[in-house]
Parts: structure tokens; C-alpha cells; sequence
């Protein structure tokens, strides 16, 4: 009996020794290095609060801050409802839907290296993809500098990120769909509903946890954006489209403030854990529901 | 048994006497070119040195420039030899005593036996050498033979000569003057040498060692010419949306006329167009101050912590030797730093006369500038490329920024 409620923690073990090196210690070490000025190889010196206080007043942190939340916005607010309808449409077995699906699919796996490379030729100025095609129906004003306007670039980035994220949100819909029972719908049909109705009444409520995943993943995945950014621009032009990620590391290893790179973490670990706590929350008080 | 210890034991004593001394060397020269050239430079020192054996560690550019400090500032070193930039690069390093000095070298010999005494300043710090050159080369403006004869341009010597120049481009549906600032480091070409021409060597010293203001009406006259230029618009549309090469194939293609750049430009010419390459010093602004030039210096440095240093040293002497330092830069196209080599061609030649004719060199921006102030100078330059209207505030936040950095 004793030996059965060991054998978990046995085999726990060693994930768990490995987590506690790679993730649980370098969380404590950040923050301990979030309140030293440390250039990385001379000693660290405690200088408290110092590198908090700093970034308050660090325009280009609050511009990261503020593109983040453009991001998080533009995940939310566009890859759910997206994601959402094609879901919904995947699901229906129309001719070639398996093409379809897989077309959808394909930026799924492709990594975000080559995503952005990929957008910032589709970008370019001036023999890009985009603006070739809005010159070639005669909308001049249309072709932008898509990647070098401080005001669109981040818009831009975010495009590009999505191309990949709504099929990743139609995945989780399109599993979702699967556990909306079938009598369910069909009692809905018997009882006169219609598809609007079904949809609204019975499938949304239904994709409940499906839509929590969903929100919480992309809050996640808007606020640890980084290497479409470090792919496409590096933060650039002057720091208008960097991101919180991105900006800690310009601080940590280009310009050798390991401190203040940490801060900067350590500010973006709080928020992430933050929408971690919601979730993690959401998802006990269903287990114990069940 | 006790037979096949001793055998073991015996050529073990042989492995030890025998084996040859190690000296390992982290490169950053991961370009196909320079990595070839740099090999095959390898194997003639193990040839003329049978004792040691070298190891090429070799890693891409960028990775290098961060990895560089950890082996630095591990506590058990490593890497014997280093590939790094002469400079306030350089001295970053030495003055936390993380590099070694190569007086060493210099025993029996003199720097100026070996190097231009114009380049022991910028390879030494508080009077000691801690890095040697092996390669250096200049910059200027580059263009396109064949589009200047098109157009009946001749070499422009001053700033309005200049300015009627990218008029006439312009005029003729070419653009002007090609950059690519995605990485911001072209940029800072410019600021450069519109600092030097405007307000000369010392002056620029100065500014990048932190001691100048960045809001000092003198260094606003450089913006103010600057502004010229985009006012103007003679320069290329959306730059931040390209990188130097994606410039650069304006240039190539004829679509742009002329390109500040660094003699590396040549290596990403297509085959075509590359003799049809030339430059031209960058125009006398003000005629009352002396011409002074842009000319980074490549070399090696040894670390502090190297285990091997007596190999290191016997390595970079053989680097400093005129056999090696030809060999180099004859593979490359690029200018030798040992006195006694003479340039590998016609254009080396010209890039060697025009500086040999200049009052003085400065490294580059981001070589002779705090690293911290070298990153935020640079993209606010890009910001007044796109806002030049904004420059006074703009100039008034890296004077902040030079505050606090320089207060350290």
C-alpha cells in the first residue's frame, strides 16, 4: 500500500530534477540578478530597486509593454473568432475538405524562423508580394512600408504571427468540436433550432474549456513574442516594433545589462504568471466539478 | 596482463613526449571566404611550427560577439587565440583585465618593425598592446563606373558637387544615395564621416569616448547637413526595410547611384559588376579641416585566462609576419596590416593611397563607442532618418542616456 503511493513520486523524479535545474532555478537566479547591475563577467553589485525604478521612465520598455498588448489584443481578438469559423467550416465534410484542412494547417509547421523570413519577403517594399499586388490593381496609396513605418510595422508583425496562430487555434476548436455530442445537436434539429441557433445555444457553450485553452494560449504565446520580431525587424526601425522579449535582450546581450535585461523578465515573468494563475485556476475548479 | 600494461604504459610515455601542443583559436570568421583563407593560413604555421597543433573553433558572427564574453570571463579558460575588432572593443576588455598583453611579441622587435605606428593607439590600452592587427580596409563612396559615365558624372570633391550629383541622379529617375538600416550600423557610416569632415578627428574622438555632449551645437551641424540629404530625399525609400546587402543590389542593379560603405562591399558584388566597382573619398565639407577617414582593423587578441599563452604568443607572431599577413589579405582583396605587404590589386592599391593621404583614421562608431552608447546612438539616428524634424529632442535623450552610461 505504502509502496503504491510512492511509486508517482518515483517516477516524478526525475522530470521534476530536471525542471528544478532548467526552469525552477533559473526563475530564482533572474531575480536575484533583476536587482544587481551585472555586465556578466565583472562582479554583480546589489543596487536594489534601481533597475525597476528605471524602467518606469524607459520609453522604449513602455513602447514593448504597449506592443505586447497590441499583440495580445490582435491574438485574442482575431485568432479566436477566426480560428473559430474555421473550425467550424473544417468540420463540415465538403468535397477536398481534407485538402482544405491541410492547407489551413501548413504554417503550423513551419517555425517561426522561417515564417518571418517568409513575411519579410512578402513585406517588401518595393518588389514584395503585397504592394506588386495593390500597384497591379491600381492602388498606389495601398503599398505601404510595411516593415520600415514606425506606425504599421508592429500591425505588420502581428499578421504575420497570426498566419500561423489561427491555424493552431482551429486545431484546438476543431478537437473541442469532436466532444460536442452528436445527440445533442440532433435533439437541437428535432427541436426546430436553427443553425444560428445550434450554434449559439449549444455548440459555443459546449466549446467552453475548448475557448479557455484557447484564450489563455494565445495571451501566453502574444506575451513571450519574440522571434518573429527578431527575425523580421530586431525591434526596428528605433525600437518601434520591439516587444518586452526582445528588448531584454537587446539590454542583456547586446548592451551587457544583465540586470536590467533581468528586470525586464522578470516584469514580463510576473504578467505571464499572472494569465497562468487564471488558468490554472479554471481548469482545478473544473476537475473538481468533475 | 602485466605485458599489456606496460605496453600500454610505454606508449603513453611516447603520446607525451610526442604529442604536439595544442593552441585553440575561436573564430568568428565564419564566411565561407575568410574561413578558407584563415584555414589554409593554419596549415602553413603547423608546418613551420611541427611542435604545436591548432584547433579552429569557428562560430557565426553574432553568436561570436556574445559567447566572447563568457570565455573571457569564465574562470578556467578555454580558447588560447581570439578573433576581435582593435578598438574601444578591445579595450572594453582590457581594461577589466580580461585580456592579456602582448609586450611579449614585442621583445626583440618593434610595433613599427611590423604595423604603421598610425594603428598602435587604437591596439593598445594604457600604453600596453594587447591586440594585433591582421587585416584593416577603408570606406568610401562606392559606385557604379558605367552609371556615372551614362549620366556624364564626374567624382564629386566637395559637398555641393555632391549634392549636384545626387541631382542629377535624381533628376534621371535613379536614386541618389542606396543604404539598407535594418541593422543600424550603416547609419552610423554616416554619422561618421559627416562628424569627421564638419568637426574632425579629435572632436569625434572625443564624442565616442563619452566626453563630448550629444547636444552640442557643434555636433547639430552634422545633423543639419545630414537633413540636407533627406530633405532632399536622395535616400533610398523604406532603407529601414533593408539590410546593407539588400542596399547594396540597388546599387548593383543601377536602380541607385551611390553607397557609403566599407570595402566588404566588393564581396557581395555579383561578378558582373564588380569591376565595374569604384569609389571616391567622401566630400570636403569644411576645407579647414584635414581629411580623416574611416578604417576598421581586424586582428586577435589572447585571453586572460588562456591556457596555452606561450603557443598563443609564438601563433601571433607568426600572425603579425609579413608571409601571413599576405597570405591573407592577397585570399581576401582586403588591405594587410604588416607595413611590408603591399595591396593585392588595383583597388586595394587606390584604398591604401587615399588613406596613406589622410590626416588621421577613427575605428567605426560602434568600435569606438561604449557598446551601450554604440546600440542607442545608432537607432537614434534612424529615428532622425525617419523624423529629422524631431532631431533636438532626439539628440537631448542620448545626451541623457551618455549621462548615465558614462557615470558608471
Amino acid at each position: 500500500m505504502k509502496r503504491n503511493k510512492l511509486t508517482p513520486y518515483l517516477f516524478l523524479a526525475a522530470p521534476l530534477c530536471m525542471y528544478s535545474i532548467w526552469v525552477i532555478y533559473p526563475i530564482f537566479q533572474t531575480f536575484i540578478v533583476s536587482f544587481t547591475k551585472w555586465d556578466g563577467m565583472t562582479k554583480m553589485k546589489f543596487v536594489g530597486l534601481e533597475n525597476f525604478q528605471r524602467l518606469i521612465t524607459d520609453n522604449y520598455f513602455g513602447l514593448s509593454l504597449l506592443n505586447n498588448i497590441k499583440w495580445m489584443v490582435g491574438f485574442v481578438l482575431l485568432s479566436i473568432p477566426l480560428g473559430l469559423i474555421f473550425a467550424m467550416l473544417m468540420d463540415q465534410k465538403f468535397p477536398g475538405h481534407k485538402i482544405f484542412k491541410s492547407l489551413v494547417y501548413l504554417p503550423m509547421a513551419l517555425s517561426f524562423v522561417v515564417i518571418g523570413q517568409i513575411w519579410s519577403w512578402v513585406l517588401e517594399p518595393t518588389g514584395g508580394i503585397v504592394n506588386t499586388f495593390f500597384r497591379s490593381i491600381g492602388l498606389e496609396q495601398l503599398a505601404k512600408p510595411w516593415l520600415s513605418d514606425p506606425k504599421i510595422v508592429t500591425y505588420s508583425l502581428i499578421a504575420a504571427a497570426l498566419w500561423r496562430q489561427i491555424p493552431y487555434v482551429m486545431i484546438l476548436f476543431l478537437a473541442g468540436l469532436k466532444n460536442v455530442s452528436r445527440e445533442l445537436v440532433e435533439a437541437a434539429i428535432v427541436d426546430g433550432a436553427k443553425a444560428t441557433q445550434r450554434f449559439w445555444y449549444v455548440i459555443l457553450p459546449a466549446l467552453r474549456p475548448a475557448m479557455v485553452i484557447a484564450i489563455t494560449v494565445n495571451i501566453i504565446d502574444s506575451l513571450r513574442a519574440f522571434d518573429i520580431v527578431f527575425v523580421m525587424t530586431r525591434g526596428g526601425p528605433f525600437y518601434s516594433s520591439s516587444v518586452m522579449a526582445n528588448y531584454m535582450y537587446v539590454q542583456a546581450f547586446h548592451n551587457y545589462r544583465m540586470g536590467y535585461g533581468a528586470s525586464i523578465a522578470v516584469v514580463q515573468f510576473g504578467i505571464t504568471l499572472g494569465f497562468i494563475i487564471m488558468y490554472l485556476l479554471n481548469v482545478l475548479k473544473k476537475e473538481e466539478r468533475e | 596482463m602485466r605485458k599489456f600494461l606496460l605496453i600500454c604504459f610505454v606508449v603513453l610515455i611516447a603520446l607525451t613526449t610526442l604529442a604536439k601542443e595544442k593552441i585553440i583559436v575561436n573564430s568568428y570568421m565564419s564566411d565561407p571566404a575568410p574561413r578558407k583563407a584563415f584555414a589554409e593560413l593554419v596549415k602553413i604555421f603547423e608546418q613551420k611550427y611541427p611542435d604545436y597543433e591548432v584547433v579552429i573553433n569557428t562560430f557565426a558572427h553574432e553568436d561570436f560577439k556574445t559567447l566572447l564574453r563568457t570565455w573571457l570571463a569564465a574562470p578556467k579558460g578555454t580558447a588560447d587565440v581570439v578573433t576581435w575588432f582593435a578598438g574601444e572593443r578591445m579595450r572594453y576588455f582590457a581594461e577589466m583585465g580580461l585580456i592579456t598583453p602582448l609586450e611579449e611579441i614585442f621583445q626583440t622587435t618593434k610595433w613599427e618593425d611590423y604595423f604603421p605606428a598610425s594603428f598602435k593607439s587604437t591596439c593598445s590600452y594604457n600604453d600596453k598592446i594587447y591586440f594585433i592587427p591582421q587585416s584593416w580596409y577603408w570606406w568610401g563612396v562606392y559606385y557604379r563606373k558605367s552609371v556615372f559615365d551614362k549620366f556624364g558624372i564626374r567624382e564629386p570633391r566637395t559637398w555641393d558637387e555632391f549634392l549636384n550629383v545626387c541631382e542629377t541622379l535624381k533628376r534621371n529617375g535613379v536614386v541618389p544615395i542606396a543604404i539598407g538600416t535594418k541593422f543600424p550600423w550603416t547609419a552610423a557610416g554616416w554619422f561618421d564621416i559627416l562628424n569627421l569632415r564638419i568637426n574632425g578627428l579629435e572632436y569625434h574622438i572625443n564624442l565616442t569616448a563619452g566626453k563630448v555632449p550629444y547636444n552640442d551645437p557643434k555636433l547639430l551641424k552634422v545633423f543639419e547637413y545630414w537633413r540636407q540629404l533627406i530633405d532632399k530625399g536622395y535616400l533610398l525609400p523604406n532603407h529601414a526595410a533593408y539590410e546593407w546587402q539588400e542596399g547594396a543590389t540597388f546599387l548593383f542593379r543601377g536602380q541607385a547611384g551611390m553607397y557609403y560603405m566599407g570595402q566588404f562591399i566588393k564581396d557581395v558584388a555579383p561578378s558582373e559588376v564588380k569591376d565595374d566597382l569604384d569609389f571616391f573619398r567622401f566630400p570636403i565639407i569644411d576645407p579647414s579641416v584635414p581629411l580623416y577617414e574611416e578604417t576598421p582593423i581586424d586582428g586577435f587578441m589572447i585571453p586572460a585566462n588562456a591556457p596555452n599563452k606561450k603557443g598563443a604568443i609564438v601563433f601571433l607572431k607568426f600572425i603579425a609576419s609579413k608571409e601571413a599577413q599576405e597570405k591573407f589579405a592577397k585570399d581576401l582583396g582586403r588591405l594587410a596590416a604588416n607595413v611590408e605587404v603591399t595591396p593585392p590589386d588595383d583597388h586595394a592599391k587606390k584604398g591604401l593611397e587615399m588613406i596613406v593621404a589622410s590626416s588621421g583614421v577613427a575605428q567605426f562608431y560602434d568600435r569606438d563607442t561604449n557598446p551601450e552608447m554604440a546600440e542607442v546612438g545608432m537607432n537614434a539616428f534612424i529615428e532622425f532618418m525617419q523624423n529629422p524634424g524631431k532631431v533636438s529632442s532626439i539628440l537631448d535623450r542620448l545626451e541623457q542616456e551618455r549621462k548615465r552610461i558614462y557615470s558608471k
